[in-house]
């Protein structure tokens, strides 16, 4: 599925459970990924990516991330530029999981709706992707094998690691 | 008599609506389903009914958080909702509804309507179905509990329950306010950890009402227990419990009369 | 692929093609058509002197594919016994649909033809039962794979007659062992993520669905490691008058639900093809449950409101499965450009063969058309009208006027050319225990227990939720902590019915045992059966009322040694359904499960069968659970102890071969199973717990820690082959058709009377009582005590094994 949409039209909004609430599933990845050799990784934080894209300006995209996308108590959020640029990462990755475009992303199709329903102009598309911030000690080669042997399957999703701050 | 009316709210993906219904009309209540949409199009109003009630499930597949979708139609679409609250008829919303009254910024209350509370995912880091044990806070006067023991039991079932604050001040404004209706316990009443507290809820809290009473939102199921033979343990002969949800529903038919 | 979506889709050659090429062909696009079958296909466009279309093809194909016309059960074999040799015309309607007919149930109201069987629950009601499998999906990508599987089966019973409202979903599991150290495949997963993501997967969409899952199993066998097995089963319930279903020429085709997109092309012959590298990508999904959870209730609302007179689910095959099959009698027109889209860019044939999940076609009398629309837009689910049914005989699909499908109805779902394919069976000779040290009662029961076959599910079964739409009134973990092994759940669907003065309830059990297969799947049909309906009647279910569903997963049946087992476990359930009394309402096959190991070297499932029972509780206030209740209360052991270890756990935990498989008698057991049901709803039991792995060691422990409480035994009361002499196998033999029970001492003469009357070849006999201090004592054949173990540390080795690996 090729959107051929212009640049300007995509926003990438990333939502982060608060640093100060205790992240479950972020517990939960880290094990796994220690089940795969990645013993020196300290801490996993998740997060949640969402690209809209269709005729949202970048104010609209702030307020469907602000009223719809993020909790108002646990979660914080912010617009990223869609192509963030490679950082010294001192130990910290950042491990993005996106659905395969011909695959059905379920979660996608609910923030085209709720959007919508909130008064914004309707998305033409939404796909969204589970954030992993990784701290610890690793090589970016035993991230991405470990993600395919525990949080990612290849088959149906993408994985990009990038270094990142913290 | 006539039959007070309970509007059970729909959406997609709520999945407890019939059981609930099913509650309600064995207490003498008058349910009906209805679909947000038809409240949107103005086809039914909220002020029509005497109790509203939001069921649990999967409103929109807890996509973007639990009830979070709901949450913002709520917002959006029943207005009047803090007219109906400040009438003091009784509104209840059970796990994902109660996701919903806090997400809606209906509990924990406000004069303002802003969300002060939120759900994360359990500390277990799975949804979990088990039964629990309660203690109502006797102290509040959460119509949904009167005349019902200090210790009951209802079943949970969920992944993203545990209730988070925005500030430790709130806790102490809850506990002053009596807004703490129902708290995690042991068999013998204590705040203990895992597995007790199903979800690692702050201060055990499993349900909240608000000053007045009336608005009740908890994580467990009520509908869940509204004969003996849902209780696991009824087919021991040593079991011999009331069904307290049944209670629960009854008290609000009741009270709408 | 993108080679030959740039090709003239209208056209695809096969004419004059030799069998070479075909063969190429083929495996290009994953048709899995075997040479007869092209020969057929030549010949029939020979006729009408043109070339096919691709969307043709491609739909002959899936039409032809062993997932849609399950060909090995239906065509001739040739199949040597021993000595003898005989021809089987269709396996099927040999032995379960020859079954079912001779044992004629009035209460039996659909059979085979639709998407579920179908049985009447009271008299307004009617009950369907389906289960599937989705065995390769959930290999190549666990949660898609397992999640989809549940979505598929809720579909089934969404699709039965008119549509029946799903109350409960049962799952069953085979795995390779989760500790497994040693090398996999290229692209195999190890079997623990298998295991994480099936549960996650089948919790994600049954839950958010508001179904509960609250039955099945799981099995752990290291040959599972490259092929594991989901079964998905979902029970409905409908009103009687919706059971029939019609397809009225004029009729308008109508879709409901989700888009169609390139996702899950070619399910349908894929899961006849071998598992590999290779396997198409496309073949994965990732189900949508609130989508279907719009469809459901949109559905159900246009039922009731009498909408549309037939309805089925897009499945394996997509449109061009579901239109097929409801316009098989008629002919159907179907257009195309009319079917909302994912994707903009999808060719005629992909539209046409997609397998997007959650969706429905109906046909709808063009006088509903409005009234439908509406019913469907308040629930926020699409729908879209395709085409119509006609007269013609033919199914005829264009694309923007374009043909892209004229095919005869006749040719597609009767032109299969039928190959007949050899099978042999030869009877294992009796083979006398062998190898593996011996271990103390003590020391093995203690493995025993916290083997993973045996050991608690408390961390999957947590992870469902079982208990939505307040049904449950027994449910999966039972006891005074509520964390014991329940036999089956008892299900009061007054959510369903509206009726909460009704409590006419319904239990479903299973049974699965490839152990016994190894030895004989014949035995292994019939203990499975037997184990079923064990389960079901433990908690209070009617024996008498059980309905069967049989699940075949097998390895390849071009291997004739196979193939021969796999008649002789489809000989086993014609034998135990005629025994029992117990029709079969449905079932399903899944052929081929076998894949390349990482030494490229075959490997094949073990022959499995599951059967799945469902029966009614005509009251779910006398229902049973297997915690013993109080101390001082007489345990009866029901049917007889033979010497019968083969494929036993004891003798997997020995590292033993060989003994006798259990065999059993279905005569003498439905006698005990309706007397012991006799007994329960006079309310004489107070608990009941089948024998199954382990034996009654086993069985007693269970029944002990999930109570509290603990219990004497005296192994010389057993009823039993008085050749026994070993206290081993009295505690640990698998004999089937017994159940361990639980009586006041008040009602012993009463429970008793149960069994003189009506039932003289069941065999029952008091073999002591439950005791206060928890602990199991177990009295040998030479009047000492052979056992003695404390049910606490046995409780704990039993929950503990699978947390420790899962975490």
């Amino acid at each position: 599925m090729s959107l051929k949409l212009q640049p300007t039209n995509v926003h990438l909004i990333e939502v982060r459970l608060k640093s100060e609430f205790n992240d479950a599933e972020g517990a939960a990845a880290l094990a796994l990924l220690r089940e795969q050799g990645l013993s020196s990784l300290k801490e996993v934080r998740t997060g949640r990516l969402y690209e809209i894209a269709g005729s949202l300006s970048a104010n609209q995209a702030h307020q469907a991330g602000k009223e719809l996308l993020c909790d108002a108590v646990t979660q914080e959020f912010r617009l990223v530029s869609p192509a963030p640029a490679p950082m010294n990462g001192m130990n910290c990755w950042r491990v993005e999981v996106w659905l395969k475009p011909s695959v059905c992303d379920p979660v996608g199709a609910t923030v085209i709706e709720a959007i919508a329903e909130g008064g914004l102009p309707k998305p033409a598309a939404a796909r969204c992707a589970t954030l992993y911030l990784l701290n610890g000690r690793a090589l970016k080669a035993q991230i991405e094998k470990a993600m395919i042997k525990s949080l990612a399957n290849p088959l149906i999703h993408h994985v990009v690691v990038t270094e990142a701050h913290s | 008599m006539k039959k007070p009316q309970v509007l059970i709210l729909r959406a997609a993906g709520t999945n407890c609506e019939l059981e609930t219904a099913n509650a309600f009309k064995s207490v003498g209540g008058d349910p009906e389903l209805v679909h947000i949409s038809e409240l949107r199009t103005g086809k039914k109003k909220l002020m029509d009914y005497a109790i509203l009630a939001i069921p649990g499930g999967f409103s929109y597949g807890d996509d973007v958080g639990a009830g979070k979708v709901l949450a913002n139609q709520v917002r959006h679409t029943l207005t009047d909702l803090r007219q109906f609250v400040r009438l003091g008829r009784p509104v209840i919303g059970i796990c994902n509804g109660f996701q919903v009254l806090v997400k809606a910024g209906i509990l924990p209350h406000s004069n303002s309507c802003e969300q002060s509370a939120s759900f994360t995912v359990n500390d277990s880091g799975k949804f979990e179905t088990r039964w629990t044990h309660l203690r109502i806070n006797t102290q509040s006067s959460c119509l949904f509990f009167k005349g019902l023991p200090e210790m009951i039991e209802l079943p949970v079932a969920h992944g993203e329950g545990k209730l988070v604050l925005r500030s430790p001040r709130l806790l102490e404004d809850l506990k002053k306010t009596k807004s703490i209706a129902l708290q995690y316990v042991t068999e013998d009443g204590k705040l203990l950890g895992y597995p007790h507290n199903p979800n690692g809820s702050i201060f055990n809290i499993a349900g909240l009402t608000n000053p007045e009473g009336n608005v009740l939102g908890l994580m467990p199921h009520p509908e869940r227990f509204v004969t003996l033979h849902h209780h696991p343990n009824w087919t021991r002969q040593t079991y011999r419990k009331a069904p307290v949800g049944l209670e629960m529903f009854k008290n609000a038919v009741d009270y709408a009369r | 692929m993108s080679q030959l979506a740039e090709t003239n889709p209208a056209s695809f050659p096969i004419l004059g093609k030799s069998t070479k090429e075909l063969r190429v062909l083929s495996d290009s696009r994953h048709l899995s058509l075997s040479d007869a079958e092209w020969a057929a296909i030549q010949a029939h466009y020979k006729t009408l002197k043109r070339e096919p279309s691709l969307a043709e093809i491609e739909t002959i194909a899936q039409t032809w594919s062993e997932h849609c016309k399950h060909k090995t059960f239906t065509s001739p074999i040739r199949y040597t016994e021993g000595k003898k040799t005989r021809t089987i015309k269709n396996l099927f309607q040999e032995t379960i649909v020859a079954a079912t007919g001779a044992l004629k149930k009035p209460w039996c109201l659909s059979l085979f033809k639709d998407n579920a069987g179908v049985v009447a629950f009271g008299k307004k009601w009617a009950l369907a039962f389906k289960v599937e499998t989705h065995n390769h999906p959930s290999a190549l990508e666990p949660y898609g794979g397992a999640a989809t599987g549940v979505g598929g089966v809720v579909r089934d019973i969404l699709g039965v007659g008119l549509g029946a409202k799903p109350v409960l979903n049962t799952d069953t599991f085979c795995f390779g062992r989760p500790d497994w150290t040693g090398a996999l495949p290229e692209g195999s997963h190890h079997p623990t993520r298998t295991l994480r993501g099936v549960v996650a997967g089948v919790r994600d969409y049954g839950n958010r669905m508001g179904i509960p899952t609250a039955g099945g199993g799981i099995w752990f066998d290291d040959d599972y490691r490259l092929n594991p097995l989901v079964f998905c089963g979902t029970v409905g319930l409908m009103p009687r008058w919706a059971v029939k279903k019609e397809v009225k020429p004029g009729d308008l085709i109508v879709t409901v639900g989700g888009r169609t997109g390139r996702d899950g092309l070619h399910g349908a012959t894929f899961s006849s093809a071998n598992l590999g590298a290779d396997a198409p990508s496309s073949a994965v999904q990732i189900g949508h449950a609130i989508q279907e959870k719009r469809v459901l209730d949109a559905l159900l609302a246009a039922r009731d409101k009498k909408l549309y007179g037939s309805v089925t689910d897009c499945g394996a095959g997509g449109f061009s499965s579901a239109i097929g099959e409801l316009g098989a009698s008629c002919g159907a027109r179907v257009r195309l450009e009319a079917a909302p889209l994912k994707a903009s860019d999808l060719d005629s044939w992909e539209i046409w063969l997609s397998e997007s999940q959650e969706r429905m076609v109906l046909a709808v009398p063009p006088k509903n058309l409005k009234a439908l629309e509406t019913v469907f837009a308040a629930e926020g689910c699409e729908l879209a009208v395709l085409g119509e049914f006609t007269k013609t005989g033919r199914l005829e699909v264009t694309h923007h006027g374009c043909v892209v499908v004229d095919l005869d109805m006749g040719f597609l779902h009767t032109g299969l050319p039928r190959a007949e394919r050899a099978a042999v069976w030869n009877a294992p000779a009796s083979v006398k225990p062998a190898g593996g040290a011996s271990k103390k009662p003590s020391e093995a029961l203690r493995e025993m227990i916290g083997h993973l076959n045996v050991c608690s599910r408390e961390w999957v079964i947590r992870q469902y939720d079982h208990e939505v739409q307040g049904g449950a009134i027994v449910k999966p973990l039972q006891g005074v902590r509520h964390d014991g092994p329940g036999d089956a759940c008892v299900i009061w669907p007054h959510a369903a019915t509206g009726d909460m003065e009704d409590f006419s309830c319904f239990a479903v059990g299973h049974g699965l045992n490839p152990d016994y297969g190894r030895i004989d799947p014949y035995w292994m049909a019939l203990a499975a059966v037997d184990e079923a309906l064990r389960n079901l009647t433990c908690v209070g279910a009617d024996p008498a009322r059980a309905a069967l569903l049989d699940n075949f997963c097998w390895a390849s049946p071009e291997d004739p040694k196979q193939l021969g087992a796999l008649i002789r476990a489809a000989e086993g359930c014609r034998d135990a359904a005629k025994g029992f009394g117990a029709p079969f309402i449905s079932g399903k096959d899944s052929l081929f499960n076998q894949s390349k190991d990482e030494k490229g070297k075959d490997l094949p499932i073990p022959g499995t069968l599951l059967v799945s029972a469902v029966a009614p509780v005509p009251d779910g206030r006398k229902a049973v659970t297997m915690d013993f209740k109080g101390p001082g209360n007489a345990l009866y052991l029901i049917g007889r102890t033979n010497d019968e270890l083969g494929g036993s756990l004891y003798h997997r935990v020995l590292g033993r071969t060989g003994g006798e498989v259990p065999k059993v008698s279905p005569a003498a057991a439905i006698d005990g199973f309706k007397a012991l049901h006799a007994a329960m709803t006079r309310g004489h039991v107070l608990s009941a717990h089948d024998l199954s792995e382990g034996g009654l060691a086993l069985c007693a422990a269970e029944m002990g820690f999930t109570g509290e409480f603990g219990c004497l035994l005296d192994l010389d009361e057993c009823p039993r082959d008085p050749r026994i002499y070993s206290n081993e196998t009295l505690l640990f033999s698998e004999s089937p058709s017994r159940i361990l029970v639980e009586v006041k001492p008040e009602n012993e003469s009463a429970f008793l009377r149960h069994f003189g009357k009506s039932a003289k070849s069941a065999m029952v006999r008091r073999v002591g009582q439950t005791t206060a201090n928890p602990i199991l004592k177990v009295t040998g054949l030479e009047g000492t005590t052979c056992l003695e173990e404390s049910l606490k540390e046995l409780k704990e080795a039993w929950q503990t094994a699978l947390p420790k690996i899962l975490g």
